[in-house]
């Protein structure tokens, strides 16, 4: 358990970072960024929904591997963050590898999300995986 | 900081927080207690009443004093365990949870009307009542900032918060009219002529004295409704102008709503995330956004207003006290047209006009 007493933020300080300073994301518009595929989970009515874009690379084994990736995000502070440390923990991974990442990776990673926040927030692993999919059906 | 969020809590004022320390000091006392020092206490509540009777045109008999807004709704709304209850979608979640768990069938029926909403600060039309209805207003957000009477109002009972107009949390009243059923909430006191057991919080009431007299002495309505609604209105007009993709949820039309309340939907980004950039800054807003309240739905009052969640999830709300000035609108433009453009631009969602 984080220690919350005398915190005046209401996420951990990492959160407060990847929403304060997010990695990978992609600005404006998509074409800006050369992307295999894209996957998207979440709705806006519900408050959150995103979306990731993958460029699939080849690691020196021949391996396929996410060389690099890019995201949007409607929602609030958690999703963005959420969807950021996702972005950072799928990079260079194998697409095997990646399509094991779960909202628990996640949430380790930032240090603990409030728990209310957790399964409305941390969705960014179903449009990973939503992405990894799209990416071996076009390339069947 | 920019201190935008009145309508949740106004900072106590300066002389409240005086007379609540002398209360302290002076009126520790049980105010129920026949000694002197029970007596000195009892006195402090009862001018407390008074001045309230006379600020909102009631008689001192007629007011009871709660714990804050939300016992004094849930009070009338168990005066009419059984009966029919009429509540306006804008209530309070006190006032329309009481209401699902406690309404029934029977005759004489309960209306339940806000004067003016805490979110959007729409004013409402208030019903008329008949020989087989009441009605009941939570003046909340009214008090202070709009002058009222319960009689004109035609109302047979009214709440009323001491936190909104700067004094403490905790402390509460009821207006209810002489003659209008009432049953108590708490048992096992005396007090309040045994309409509401529980020891006097004298010191908290001697706060809402302080706050109500400021209220009285300053006419604070006035304030709000020549220089509180020009800073608002200026900020309306700023963020329509500077800001793409923004609408207001707030109808700024002399007697359609608060001077002092602004709502604002933005477009494509969502209100938590606006609220906590704004937070970063060191301005102090609220958010119709189901995250910041962690519930899983969005403002019903915005849901009520527009029937659009993603109007409700992208909805802030900018709420003004007597400190704010026009200091304060120039701070939020500064900051707020770059977080949205941000927002905007890493959001899944298109703006209309984009596609």
């Amino acid at each position: 358990m984080s220690n919350l007493e005398g915190q005046d933020w209401i996420y951990s300080e990492k959160v407060k970072d990847h929403f304060l300073n997010p990695r990978n994301f992609l600005m404006g518009d998509e074409s800006k960024f050369k992307y295999d595929a894209v996957g998207q989970v979440g709705n806006p009515i519900c408050g959150d929904q995103m979306r990731m874009y993958i460029k699939v690379g080849h690691d020196k084994d021949g391996r396929e591997i996410i060389k690099d990736v890019r995201w949007k995000t409607y929602g609030c502070a958690s999703a963005i963050a959420s969807t950021s440390a996702l972005s950072e923990l799928c990079k260079g991974r194998t697409l095997d590898d990646a399509l094991n990442i779960g909202a628990k990776d996640i949430d380790d990673y930032l240090g603990n999300l409030p728990k209310h926040k957790f399964h409305c927030s941390v969705l960014g692993h179903d449009a990973l995986k939503e992405a990894i999919s799209n990416y071996r059906q076009k390339t069947k | 900081m920019v201190y935008l969020d009145n309508a949740a809590t106004v900072p106590l004022l300066p002389c409240v927080r005086q007379a609540m320390h002398e209360a302290e000091e002076k009126f520790f006392a049980n105010a129920s207690a026949l000694h002197t020092p029970g007596h000195l206490a009892m006195n402090k509540v009862e001018e407390c009443r008074a001045v309230l009777a006379e600020l909102v045109g009631a008689e001192p008999s007629e007011i009871i004093f709660t714990s804050g807004a939300t016992e004094s709704n849930n009070t009338i709304i168990r005066t009419f365990e059984g009966h029919q209850i009429d509540c306006s979608p804008m209530e309070h979640h006190s006032l329309l949870e009481a209401a699902r768990i406690y309404k029934g069938r029977e005759l004489p029926k309960l209306y339940s009307y806000m004067l003016y909403n805490n979110e959007t600060g729409e004013k409402l039309k208030l019903p008329v009542t008949d020989g087989n209805s009441f009605l009941h207003s939570d003046l909340t957000q009214t008090l202070g900032k709009v002058a009222v009477n319960v009689k004109d109002l035609g109302l047979d009972y009214a709440t009323f918060s001491a936190h909104k107009i700067g004094g403490p949390i905790g402390v509460g009243a009821l207006y209810v009219r002489d003659g209008a059923p009432f049953k108590f909430l708490l048992v096992g006191g005396n007090q309040e002529h045994k309409r509401r057991g529980g020891t006097y919080n004298t010191v908290g009431i001697a706060g809402f004295l302080a706050a109500l007299e400021y209220a009285r002495d300053n006419k604070t309505w006035d304030i709000y409704n020549k220089t509180v609604r020009k800073i608002r209105d200026t900020l309306a007009k700023r963020i329509l102008v500077g800001i793409p993709g923004s609408s207001l949820n707030t109808d700024t039309r002399r007697g359609k709503s608060l001077p002092n309340i602004l709502n604002v939907s933005f477009e494509a980004a969502e209100g938590e995330s606006i609220q906590l950039y704004l937070d970063a800054e060191g301005i102090v807003v609220s958010t119709g956004s189901a995250c910041a309240a962690g519930d899983i739905k969005p403002s019903h009052v915005l849901m009520a207003k527009t029937g659009d969640a993603e109007i409700a999830h992208s909805s802030i709300r900018f709420s003004f006290g007597l400190d704010n000035t026009m200091a304060d609108v120039e701070r939020v433009m500064e900051v707020l047209p770059g977080i949205i453009d941000r927002l905007q631009k890493i959001s899944t969602i298109k703006r209309s006009k984009d596609e």
